[in-house]
């Protein structure tokens, strides 16, 4: 599949009645990626996360618009085409185990619980991840192993586009170059775009890379 | 199909997280009853003062409490729940991560509760087999099938106010006005605790713009009277009228807030 963002603009406002500016995330930025591995580069805040989340339809752009396989898709539609795994692990329920929560995503993308914990236990040992690991209670687990989690519930849904914010924060040697071995096998039949600060990974991964520069610099891409 | 998965997934993950709070979980489900003998002891001693009040229901205080209790436990479960689990999740950072799936509003909104129904029809099942077993009331007269459209007509129109507050719990994070006036003035003014004949005329006024009040009323009607739907006609016209003007209008507004919340980029702030 191949995906594209033109000419998209983020300001993210101001709290209401705080006095205070809107906040230019992105400015025009462009981007084209088809199977393979596309590394994002920038400075921190220069929309590096934005644009992944807009890619992804959780965040809505100002203007500008996402096409897929040269279609303009509705963020709905980009929820189902593309997975997305956040720099921070917060985004998990605590109290339940890593392969419940799992399941819990997975039936939310529209797997069957089954199929979700199934896809996750496959990449799992690839990234260090043992049985007892997933069967753990989400917040007795390593910040590292939280990290592998979030990137395997983003790998289980299994869609044509895969959108990772700092997918190498926090892990091991091994489970680095576990990721960057599942990454070479998907990248044939999945667009994978990568945001990271850590560049000898990001070269590793990646054969092409895009830098973005902060939007009030005035450029966008 | 994809609507009963994703309610599953939700009740599945709900219930594991509560259950891991095995103390509070175990008190929840024991204090269920205890409310409920404070209204018994009232009825001991001041009962036969709302006797006049009463009439209309062929009933004493503690059967009227006692079913109004249980009543306004089930659809106040609507009304409260939307704004407490969506607060729930903005603060436990998993918002966001829920609405980056393609989970459509009417999915997200009917699982979102799906626990808390849950654990609700329980307790109405303790209400129930307490009034049997426990407290003898006497419920041969009730007309169940009246009852039960008057139930399902009240819940959908809570649900639908609780929805309606949670849309500014996704905008404000805090500070929740509908949940404000649902809280503290439902129950006082819409006949919950005593009958609304007992107030002054210009709180009267008010409890009428209330649906709780022809909810209370109809269900009380129909359960100690054994009224049919003749006899609620009026209540459950407004009932109707609530729910068709309140159902649309806050799926709607909900969709409208997560939208904003997603142009904002306030999905993921608490």
């Amino acid at each position: 599949m191949l995906i594209e963002a033109r000419g998209i603009e983020k300001i993210f406002p101001a709290p209401p009645l705080s006095g205070g500016e809107g906040l230019r995330a992105l400015a025009g930025a462009d981007l084209e990626a088809g199977p393979g591995v596309l590394g994002i580069e920038g400075p921190n805040g220069s929309g590096k996360t934005t644009l992944l989340k807009i890619l992804a339809g959780i965040l809505r752009p100002d203007s500008g618009e996402v096409l897929a396989d040269g279609r303009p898709e509705p963020p709905r539609r980009l929820r189902a085409l593309a997975a997305f795994c956040p720099a921070s692990p917060r985004g998990f329920y605590f109290r339940i185990s890593a392969i419940e929560n799992l399941r819990f995503f997975g039936a939310l993308a529209g797997s069957s619980p089954e199929d979700a914990a199934a896809a996750a236990a496959k990449f799992a040992p690839r990234l260090g991840l043992s049985g007892t690991d997933l069967g753990r209670r989400f917040d007795r687990l390593s910040e590292g192993n939280m990290q592998k989690v979030s990137l395997l519930r983003a790998l289980a849904r299994r869609t044509p586009v895969l959108l990772l914010d700092e997918p190498f924060r926090g892990l091991d040697a091994a489970a680095r170059s576990g990721l960057l071995a599942i990454l070479k096998e998907l990248s044939p039949a999945t667009a994978i775009l990568i945001a990271s600060h850590d560049e000898h990974f990001l070269r590793e991964a990646a054969p092409r890379t895009l830098r973005l520069f902060p939007a009030g610099g005035g450029a966008g891409r | 199909m994809n609507t009963l998965r994703v309610a599953a997934a939700f009740l599945r993950k709900d219930f594991l997280a509560e259950t891991s709070y095995r103390l509070s979980f175990a008190l929840g489900a024991a204090g269920t009853l205890s409310g409920i003998l404070i209204f018994y002891f009232i009825d001991k001693l001041f009962g036969g003062a709302m006797a006049a009040h009463l009439t209309p229901y062929g009933t004493g205080y503690f059967p009227y409490v006692f079913t109004a209790t249980a009543f306004f436990g089930y659809i106040g479960t609507g009304a409260g729940a939307y704004s407490e689990r969506l607060r729930l999740e903005q603060a436990q950072g998993t918002l966001e991560a829920v609405l980056s799936t393609p989970v459509t509003t009417g999915s997200f909104l009917l699982a979102l509760t799906a626990w808390n129904f849950l654990f609700a029809t329980f307790e109405l099942l303790v209400y129930a087999l307490s009034a049997v077993f426990i407290f003898s009331l006497d419920l041969s007269a009730a007309n169940w099938p009246a009852a039960a459209l008057v139930f399902f007509l009240s819940a959908a129109c809570f649900a639908s106010l609780g929805i309606l507050s949670s849309c500014f719990v996704m905008l404000f994070k805090r500070g929740n006005p509908l949940a404000w006036v649902l809280n503290n003035f439902e129950g006082l003014l819409g006949g919950v605790y005593f009958p609304v004949t007992l107030l002054p005329p210009w709180l009267a006024a008010v409890s009428d713009i209330l649906p709780v009040t022809y909810a209370v009323r109809a269900f009380q009607l129909t359960v100690h009277k054994g009224a049919g739907l003749g006899a609620v006609k009026g209540d459950l016209l407004a009932l109707v009228l609530f729910d068709a003007v309140l159902i649309p209008a806050a799926v709607y507004l909900f969709h409208l807030s997560t939208e904003r919340a997603r142009r904002s980029g306030t999905l993921g702030q608490y």
